[in-house]
């Protein structure tokens, strides 16, 4: 009965993995290294942990991650015993005696280590015409991180979710590895799992699942057999090690497989992007497949102590050759990256007080012991440098044969440092940490609107709108908070340009607006720098115009009534034009977005219409400003309110966007990422009616 | 002003031509349009027909070439030098109006006071006809 034989298998599997603890528990013992042993009793927890959460997760997200740190902590497993097993060898080689033959140098110079920073993984992915544009069926996802090994350290990036609207796999993570030698190996496994379940748990919407065709198409059909049958994709979660040694307990859930590697050496090393290639493993039948494009772009850079940490310090007196024999002087030198910093005294190295020079250490740099100096009987070292052409020789002295000696040893182990690290001791290559404080988790995966608009038949639209448009402000707002707003936001902070002569009603409610600015946090009721703002927000405010009691009322006072309908203008209750009511809620949610700043941008044209007559009768009356002339055919975007409380500025309350004919603006023509911005904001708001100006 | 979908629109026209005027380096014509197969028709404060998605115009600046030609405010813009502005865009409107190259433009324009005042002439004349003259 197979029900036994699993069980049988199961059970086995267990014994097997309770002897191989002892094993290596034993390893551990003899090595008395309890380093080891405890990250691989750490990692052991949290691996059992994870198969824990695994097994308890509904969420097929939660599923995904837990598999992840699976799959990362079997990894690490894997390499610490591997360690292990590498220390045990060595140690059982080293009471071997050795040969006299065999006996190399005793003190072989070993090359510095260094740290080594892997950043912005990018993987581009090739997928077919029809793939990308399909519209139809449903996306085939899959869930994708990185697995970096360099030495025995194993780190693992973010997770993604990959569908056919992303071009490439992008990890924002950087990767330090902080004990690399030079010649070291760092291997980039590249893991994915295919993200739908629609044919095991139900966690395809209902709605949805109803909708579905019973039957499967061609490739679903294949993808399924490919998932249930044990093929060339088959599952092989341990990364090729030996494969009894601590198995992976088999949890049912997402499994993740291996998609791609590729490995990255010293060679690799350079302060910018390059593309490697990668090998990848799998085929279009599996399931976990993915159109890659076959190399991955990133950033590797490596920082060697040598270049960042001090290497040798003292005392020494130095003299610049071809000088005066008698002007020695007396410094406190240290050999740090490609110089040697002579600083007067030795508490001017940590109080960052001026060098008395600099002597440079580089490449090109000889140095030889001279002969001994009559007095001293000190060997004396001398530096030469090629300066542009002109050899440049600095003589060193140090206090005594032992610093000579010391000094000298430094210098050699500086110039085997850098013939080992090569290109990395040229400059020093930044290491960019993320900042501590992580941003808010923003943007969608996917990026357009209409994927997040889910449209359920009893809502109504206009409140799904209003809502995505809410919770997008909400985002902007998080982020702005957070300081980092998006770039074009960098634009509304720098327009101070605008006009002082500049409505300011507007109440409480305009005072609680704008994203734009990060750093302040009260809201302030309007402000003159703040007038660039306002004037974008003008059709927004506007807009409130029907809901909102004080912008309507007083545009009211100057109500010149349309030509025809000019008499229920005032307050959407009336419901002019015949305005459904379903306008109404979406006229108050808008408002409370609008107290809330939305609409950075949001200059689009409002249909000022209940309030705004936008009429040039109304202009009259109002003081128009210098520029009068113009402004009255074309005021680009301003306050509505403002031309109900007759400010200075000669609003219009239509905003609009012809860019081409428009002149007279109130401020200069916006940048086209204002503009494209108002433009989309105008756009999306289904409760304006566009009107441009021609 | 209302169609039947699908129906050829009949309708009397005024034609209109109007001198664009040079502002800087832009040419402008002086008015504002509203309305587009994009926008929401409901909000067109000058249609008769709540569901006409046609282009008003909904704003004449003083003085500028627009009121000079005898544009008037709500009329509803059928075609522009020959393109027709009845199934358009917002967007695509506003292209059409504003090409740089072009410094004339001429509009068929309707508005409800010229159907008054055919089906008026209706009453003496039996025969309907499309008539321009200027207010």
């Amino acid at each position: 009965m197979p029900n036994d034989k699993y069980a049988n298998m199961e059970e086995k599997l267990w014994i097997l993995e309770d002897l191989n603890m002892m094993y290596i528990r034993q390893i551990a013992l003899s090595l008395q290294d309890s380093d080891i042993q405890k990250k691989i009793d750490h990692e052991i927890r949290m691996r059992d942990g994870a198969c824990k959460l695994l097994a308890a997760c509904s969420q097929r997200e939660q599923a995904l991650e837990a598999a992840k740190s699976l799959q990362t902590c079997s990894t690490r497993i894997m390499a610490y015993m591997s360690e292990l097993q590498r220390m045990k060898e060595a140690q059982v080689m080293q009471s071997v005696p050795r040969r006299s033959s065999d006996a190399g140098p005793m003190e072989e110079r070993l090359p510095c280590k260094g740290k080594v920073a892997i950043s912005d993984l990018r993987i581009p992915l090739m997928w077919k015409d029809t793939e990308y544009f399909k519209n139809k069926g449903e996306l085939h996802r899959c869930a994708v991180f990185c697995l970096l090994q360099l030495g025995g350290e194993i780190f693992d990036t973010d997770m993604v979710i990959v569908d056919r609207t992303l071009t490439d796999i992008c990890f924002d993570n950087t990767i330090v590895f902080n004990k690399a030698g030079p010649g070291f190996e760092l291997r980039v496994e590249l893991y994915s799992c295919c993200s739908e379940d629609d044919y095991s748990a139900g966690s395809t919407p209902r709605k949805l699942a109803s909708k579905l065709s019973s039957s499967l198409g061609r490739s679903a059909g294949k993808k399924l057999k490919a998932a249930m049958e044990p093929g060339p994709c088959s599952p092989v979660s341990n990364g090729g090690a030996s494969p009894l040694l601590l198995p992976v307990p088999s949890v049912p859930g997402p499994k993740y497989h291996l998609l791609a590697h590729t490995s990255l050496s010293l060679s690799h090393i350079q302060d910018g992007f390059r593309t490697h290639d990668l090998t990848i493993s799998g085929n279009e039948e599996c399931s976990y497949w993915l159109p890659l494009y076959g190399s991955m772009c990133c950033r590797l850079v490596a920082q060697p102590h040598c270049m960042t940490q001090q290497m040798m310090s003292g005392y020494l007196k130095v003299k610049q050759c071809g000088g005066d024999p008698q002007s020695w002087t007396k410094v406190y030198a240290d050999l740090k990256g490609t110089s040697l910093f002579c600083y007067h005294r030795q508490e001017d190295v940590d109080a960052n007080v001026e060098l008395a020079f600099t002597i440079g250490i580089n490449k090109e740099t000889r140095i030889r012991a001279s002969e001994k100096d009559p007095q001293s009987k000190v060997q004396q070292i001398c530096v030469s440098n090629q300066y542009g052409g002109e050899e440049v020789t600095h003589i060193l002295s140090a206090e005594s044969r032992e610093d000579t000696h010391r000094w000298m040893e430094a210098f050699w182990q500086h110039f085997y440092d850098m013939s080992q690290w090569k290109q990395c001791c040229d400059n020093l290559m930044k290491i960019e940490l993320p900042s501590p404080r992580k941003p808010a988790p923003i943007t969608p995966k996917q990026g357009s609107l209409y994927h997040e608009m889910v449209i359920e038949s009893s809502d109504d639209l206009s409140c799904t709108v209003s809502d995505i448009l809410a919770r997008r402000m909400q985002e902007l707002e998080l982020r702005s908070q957070l300081g980092m707003s998006p770039t074009w936001m960098s634009m509304f902070e720098e327009n101070n340009t605008k006009p002082a002569a500049f409505p300011r009603q507007c109440p409480s409610r305009l005072s609680g607006h704008s994203p734009c600015s990060p750093h302040r946090p009260p809201r302030s009721p309007a402000s003159p720098p703040r007038c660039p703002r306002l004037g974008l927000l003008s059709s927004d405010a506007s807009l409130t115009s029907d809901s909102d009691s004080h912008c309507s009322t007083s545009p009211c006072s100057h109500h010149r009534g349309w030509p025809d309908p000019s008499s229920n203008l005032s307050l959407v209750s009336t419901s002019p034009f015949g305005l459904r009511p379903r306008t109404l809620s979406l006229d108050a949610k808008l408002s409370t977005l609008r107290g809330r700043g939305y609409g950075g941008g949001g200059g689009g044209a409002a249909f000022q219409c209940p309030c705004q007559p936008p009429s040039s009768s109304l202009l009259a009356p109002l003081p128009i400003s210098s520029r009068s002339p113009r402004s009255q055919r074309g005021m680009q975007t301003t306050l509505s309110c403002s031309s109900s409380t007759s400010s200075n500025s000669s609003s219009n309350s239509e905003g609009s966007h012809s860019p081409e004919s428009s002149e007279g603006v109130l401020f200069s023509r916006p940048s086209p990422a204002r503009r494209s911005l108002r433009n989309l904001r105008a756009r999306l708001d289904p409760r304006n009616w566009l009107q441009s100006q021609v | 002003m209302s169609f039947v979908p699908g129906q050829p629109v009949t309708a009397v026209v005024q034609r209109i031509e109007i001198q664009k005027l040079r502002q800087g380096e832009n040419l402008i014509l002086g008015f504002s349009i509203g309305g587009g197969i994009d926008q929401d028709p409901g909000q067109n404060p000058f249609s008769e027909d709540k569901t006409d998605k046609g282009i008003y115009v909904t704003r004449i600046s003083p003085g500028g070439p627009a009121e000079v030609a005898g544009l008037m405010m709500g009329d509803k813009i059928m075609q522009v030098n020959g393109w027709d502005m009845t199934m358009v865009t917002h967007d695509q409107a506003r292209k059409k109006l504003t090409k740089q190259k072009e410094d004339v433009v001429r509009l068929l324009i309707t508005r409800k006071s010229l159907e008054d005042v055919v089906s008026q002439s209706k009453g003496q004349n039996p025969r309907p006809g499309c008539f321009t003259y200027k207010h």
